[in-house]
């Protein structure tokens, strides 16, 4: 049997307990981005500030509906609804029509939404590398579609 | 770490890049000081989401991608060691890695599309892994689960990190980072006979390399 291993055993457990947002705020998880939402509503849906789509996903509210890329979700009453004056858009129903998984914790108020499919239809269709967005140690974004016009090796590892 | 750049070194061609990725929920503190043993000068990313290896759908460290010029992916998905390696002395020793990858990078950076190991689309979106809406659902799991490990929430962390494995039990990546929360850490008694199953059941966590 092989010896166990772990590069840094005093990190299992490297952190204070603390609230995830004391201040009763729900929390987003996207693609390694973390949002912090002041004002949503809903019951067991995650209704949203319209504006507020564009900094989870990257969706845009168009004319022809939710847009990303070339790309555009008709809107219906039950995504972009109005009550008492204020508009909500229903991201997890918009997530259920684009089929992506979400897993929500309510007692924490937060909600963790998976890659939509969409945005990777090309890499299982032709082969283009899909699209990312990670932070490197500099704290510079690296985005594939920042790497064309060169070769690039993408390659993962880890300390465990 | 200190692999990569020295072929990093040795190819150096300023139309190319690695970016290489540690999938690390414990993030710079864990991975840190492993790369900067490397002193590396190529793109260093820690990956707290594993962001990289659900985008091109890897089930363990280390895997790859090649990617051209335009964005195409060119080869994908293999187990991915600079060299072989050896660890342990006499007959405890045990090697692991090839010493066929990296010239074969050196030659496709070179000769590009001309490269004999250059695959084609055909075949490299054949040799990419399905990603349903399960597995999908694990990551979303998983880094609900990392959440909590950063707040300090153990047990809750436990319980994602759980499901994510129940989802996408073909991850490794997800097996072994939870197994980083127990005291025999990710490659003790556990993790042997995961991997024995996974094994005996048929099932690769590389793709065979094919150079």
């Amino acid at each position: 049997m092989a010896e166990a291993f772990m590069a840094y055993p005093e990190l299992r457990h490297p952190f204070q307990e603390t609230p995830i947002h004391p201040n009763g705020s729900v929390t987003v998880l996207y693609q390694g981005r973390t949002i912090t939402l002041s004002e949503t509503g809903g019951g067991d849906n995650l209704l949203i500030k319209p504006e507020d789509l564009g900094r989870i996903n990257g969706f845009e509210l168009k004319p022809d509906g939710a847009c990303y890329a070339d790309m555009c979700i008709p809107l219906n009453d039950e995504l972009l609804s109005t009550t008492e004056g204020e508009q909500w858009f229903d991201l997890t129903a918009f997530a259920d029509l684009l089929e992506q998984p979400w897993v929500v914790d309510r007692e924490a108020g937060v909600w963790s939404f998976a890659e939509i499919p969409a945005k990777r239809k090309n890499m299982m269709v032709d082969a283009m590398a899909p699209e990312f967005e990670v932070t490197d140690r500099k704290g510079n974004v690296v985005r594939m579609a920042d790497l064309k016009g060169k070769k690039a090796l993408i390659v993962t590892w880890s300390s465990w | 770490m200190p692999v990569w750049q020295q072929v990093y070194e040795e190819i150096n061609d300023p139309n190319f890049v690695i970016i290489c990725a540690a999938e690390d929920v414990g993030g710079e503190a864990a991975a840190g000081p492993i790369f900067d043993a490397a002193n590396p000068t190529y793109i260093q990313v820690v990956d707290v989401d594993h962001i990289i290896s659900s985008a091109f759908n890897f089930v363990n460290v280390p895997s790859s991608a090649w990617v051209d010029e335009n964005g195409k992916i060119v080869r994908i998905d293999e187990g991915t060691y600079s060299k072989t390696h050896a660890i342990g002395e006499g007959e405890q020793a045990i090697t692991f890695g090839n010493d066929v990858y990296t010239p074969a990078l050196k030659d496709w950076v070179t000769k590009g599309a001309d490269s004999e190991f250059v695959q084609s689309a055909e075949a490299v979106t054949g040799n990419i892994r399905g990603h349903s809406f399960d597995q999908l659902k694990a990551d979303a799991a998983f880094r609900l689960g990392n959440l909590f490990r950063a707040h300090g929430q153990k047990e809750k962390a436990e319980v994602y990190w759980q499901i994510a494995r129940e989802l996408n039990p073909d991850s490794v990546n997800f097996i072994r980072q939870n197994l980083t929360l127990t005291e025999e850490g990710s490659a003790g008694e556990t993790f042997m006979q995961l991997m024995g199953d996974y094994v005996s059941e048929g099932r690769e966590y590389y793709r065979p390399l094919d150079l």
